[in-house]
């Protein structure tokens, strides 16, 4: 029992004794969570600038440019007097998309033949343009609505009934559980819970390499008397307590304060929580029992942390990636948490319905047993090689 | 005489340079670490990453259909939905909740539910409402259930018009459907791809961290492995402060060139990716970019101890950095706080200037403001690396001559008895 209390003294000791492990512990989390809540506060951007070429400068043009610019979503910032500008202004990234309203375009409708306008969106801003996009092609569709009921209210008919005749079909549209669109929802439920994976796996290495890079590994053992689970498991611990104590304030943040969908409730969450701090460990011992070098092993942890993000399919779906690369998505344990919070907190299912995810998360936090004389080894005989 | 003094002082600073330049080059290719970042990663992570975003967009999300009328025109619409090429229709079920189900069982993203009335309301001459259920675990299944949806509505509505109207001629046909038209233009990215979108942008931040993280691992062995732990060794090839900061940054250059052609130049190329930009343009607003990162990266690499603690750092910071530049998270809607954070790292001009011209095609006038900050960060990164090299040096002096003085001491002491 005392070489216990020892050996979690000593732990305890390395802990409070290098600053490395509060940045990683608590301060990169907490500095995540403050970022991601100061850059996405509005949930969707608003008053995106774009740009507008008139080159038919009428009244009908100009009431066009007016009801685009009260758009929530877009605001005019320039008048530009041709397409050429336009499109320079658009290089020089002043602006996402731009309107054209070609010469003559008033003209035609009135006398009662099809003009045509252009919206030019720069799709290689992608979340903006796709925004902006929704905005230029609503006011299209209301620019020609709106002269085509013109012309139906000439004729008499009733409000009801030119509307049953401008748009006889209407698309009722139910996002299911995010009905603002809310980005921050979509990206903050799976970066931030990467980010602490990627803390994890990466303090799981940093934390057993260094035993072998300051020589006190055969110390650390001795106390653990030639136990490699005991030591382990008494240098894990403490990590994971303050590590699940980091992930507890991100769900009471995200969840309880800033009120994201969940429909399970809490306590699902921090067993979620729970289960992805353990496969980040599991991971982390792994790449160590892998690469018993303290360099490679993080260099491994932090390259797999990174890839992660986009292998969660949060962004992308799995299903959409190259076929050689959709099958490796699930030895990513990002991929299997994202699917449970989804699962769980998004959608409200059943957690029965992701079983198998939770089982992979278990054989990632489980998968070092089957290395421990491989990392008992290690630790015993590696020399550290600057 | 004079002029004699100079040449040497030329000479030996060359030389001097010659030397730390292939000190540091064979050091980079001795750590397996800074071969991992220097050469292996930049190569290595933008072919997996355009292999992961390679088909630029979602096709077919399969979806389940609750067909309520089971009319002919019900069935047109289903499809005309099922002939998108976003959706894919792979289940009819009876009622809502059967479709649920498949929405539990990830089968199905997204439910199309056309009303009983659908039929009897257009005969009627009213409006009839058709009522999709999107999953939201994606924003891309959303994107492609909507627009494919959207797209059959208006053309079944335009149809229904012309129907309704009665015209005689095709033209008026055209003007009652759209009295005013409109056409979209997808510029510099056609698809909407997300490869088009995000791998510039990857591209450009994976030199930055893998920089980083390479002269901050060689930093951190040079203070493991020289005398008292110091950044820069007390030697005679190791005086002059200009000399030591060329010979490094010379060093880290070189090898960077050589990467940003590989995966700026050749990467978009193998995986079809936009690539419009004139590749002069690109040499010249690529200069001021490595060097400022190349400063950058020694002046953090002075600040840290331990080798290992740069990877914690860098890794961490590489996510919030790429939005930080404001290519996937609009900049715009931006707060000025983080605006003003962003400024300090070369990545946010850089992953800017470099969309504009590869992607964008645009001329160096149109990045002017970009290639105009790298060229301040720069110079400023500059002045600090040469500051934080200039203290290390002349504190790495200051505990040698101590050590000496220390060692002498002892050495002439009288032995103690």
């Amino acid at each position: 029992m005392t070489k216990y209390l020892l050996l979690f003294k000593r732990e305890f000791l390395r802990i409070a004794d290098r600053p490395v492990y509060w940045f990683v512990m608590v301060i990169a989390p907490l500095g995540v969570y403050a970022f991601f809540v100061l850059l996405m506060r509005a949930g969707l951007p608003s008053e995106l600038p774009v740009g507008l070429v008139d080159l038919d400068q009428t009244a009908t043009s100009r009431s066009i440019a007016r009801n685009l610019d009260a758009f929530q979503r877009t605001h005019i910032v320039e008048n530009y007097a041709n397409v050429s500008e336009a499109r320079r202004a658009m290089q020089r990234g002043d602006i996402y998309a731009f309107f054209l309203i070609p010469h003559g375009a008033t003209h035609k409708a009135n006398r009662q033949q099809q003009a045509t306008v252009s919206f030019y969106v720069n799709y290689s801003y992608l979340i903006a343009a796709s925004l902006t996009y929704q905005d230029l092609r609503m006011m299209s569709e209301l620019a020609s609505g709106a002269a085509a009921r013109r012309v139906l209210y000439a004729k008499g008919v009733t409000e009801e009934q030119a509307m049953a005749y401008l748009q006889p079909i209407v698309m009722d549209t139910h996002p299911l559980n995010n009905p603002q669109l809310n980005y921050n929802v979509y990206l903050s439920n799976t970066i931030i819970p990467g980010m602490l994976l990627l803390f994890v796996s990466l303090l799981t290495a940093y934390s057993v390499g260094t035993e072998i890079k300051d020589g006190t590994a055969h110390e650390w053992m001795q106390l653990a008397r030639g136990s490699i689970k005991r030591a382990l498991w008494v240098k894990l611990v403490p990590q994971f307590i303050i590590f699940f104590l980091m992930g507890t304030i991100y769900v009471l943040l995200f969840y309880a304060v800033l009120h994201f969908p969940c429909q399970c409730g809490i306590p699902t969450m921090l067993g979620a929580m729970t289960l992805l701090v353990l496969a980040g460990q599991g991971l982390g011992l792994f790449f160590f029992a892998l690469l018993p070098s303290l360099r490679m092993s993080m260099s491994m942890c932090s390259l797999w942390g990174v890839l992660s993000f986009s292998m969660s399919g949060m962004s992308y779906p799995v299903m959409a990636m190259h076929p050689a690369i959709q099958g490796l998505a699930d030895f990513f344990p990002l991929r299997h948490y994202f699917l449970i919070y989804v699962n769980c907190a998004l959608d409200g299912f059943g957690w029965q319905y992701a079983t198998w995810n939770i089982l992979a998360l278990l054989l990632f936090a489980f998968a070092p047993l089957l290395f421990m004389p491989r990392l008992k080894y290690s630790v015993l005989h590696y020399r550290y090689v600057p | 005489m004079i002029r004699q003094y100079y040449a040497s002082y030329w000479k030996e600073g060359f030389r001097a340079f010659l030397f730390i330049f292939n000190r540091e080059l064979r050091q980079v290719f001795r750590d397996e670490g800074v071969v991992l970042f220097f050469i292996i990663v930049p190569i290595f992570y933008p072919i997996l990453y355009s292999l992961i975003y390679t088909t630029e967009t979602i096709r077919e999300v399969p979806a389940a259909v609750v067909d309520m009328c089971r009319t002919t025109r019900s069935r047109d619409y289903i499809r005309r939905v099922d002939g998108t090429p976003d959706v894919q229709v792979v289940a009819q079920c009876a009622n809502l909740q059967e479709a649920q189900e498949m929405i539990r069982r990830r089968e199905v993203y997204g439910i199309i539910y056309v009303p009983r009335e659908f039929d009897t309301e257009l005969q009627a001459g009213k409006q009839t409402h058709v009522s999709l259920f999107v999953d939201m675990s994606g924003l891309l299944y959303y994107k492609a259930i909507l627009v494919a949806n959207t797209n059959v509505s208006l053309q079944l509505n335009a149809e229904i018009k012309v129907e309704r109207a009665g015209n005689t001629t095709e033209e008026q046909d055209r003007v009652s459907t759209y009295p005013i038209s409109y056409e979209e233009v997808n510029i510099y990215n056609p698809q909407g791809g997300m490869a088009s979108f995000l791998i510039p942008a990857v591209l450009i931040l994976i030199l930055q961290q893998t920089l980083l993280l390479g002269v901050g691992l060689l930093a951190g062995t040079a203070r493991e492995t020289n005398r008292l732990h110091e950044l820069i060794p007390v030697e005679r090839s190791h005086h002059g402060l200009l000399r030591i900061v060329f010979g490094k940054s010379a060093v880290y250059l070189l090898i960077y060139a050589v990467q940003s052609v590989i995966s700026l130049g050749i990467i978009p190329r193998l995986f079809g990716l936009p690539q419009i930009g004139n590749p002069v343009t690109l040499a010249f607003f690529l200069t001021p970019f490595l060097l400022s990162i190349t400063f950058f990266a020694m002046t953090l690499s002075a600040l840290i101890r331990e080798r290992e603690n740069v990877i914690l750092i860098i890794v961490f910071a590489s996510l919030p950095l790429l939005f930080l530049s404001g290519i996937s998270w609009p900049a715009a809607a931006m707060p000025t706080a983080l605006k003003l954070i962003s400024y300090l790292f070369p990545s946010t001009f850089g992953i800017n200037g470099y969309v504009h011209i590869n992607t964008m095609g645009a001329d160096l006038l149109e990045v002017r403001h970009e290639w105009d900050a790298l060229w301040i960060q720069t110079a400023l990164y500059f002045l600090t690396c040469c500051l934080t090299f200039r203290y290390k040096i002349l504190r790495a002096r200051i505990r040698t001559y101590q050590e000496y003085k220390r060692t002498r001491t002892q050495a002439l002491a009288p032995p103690s008895e």
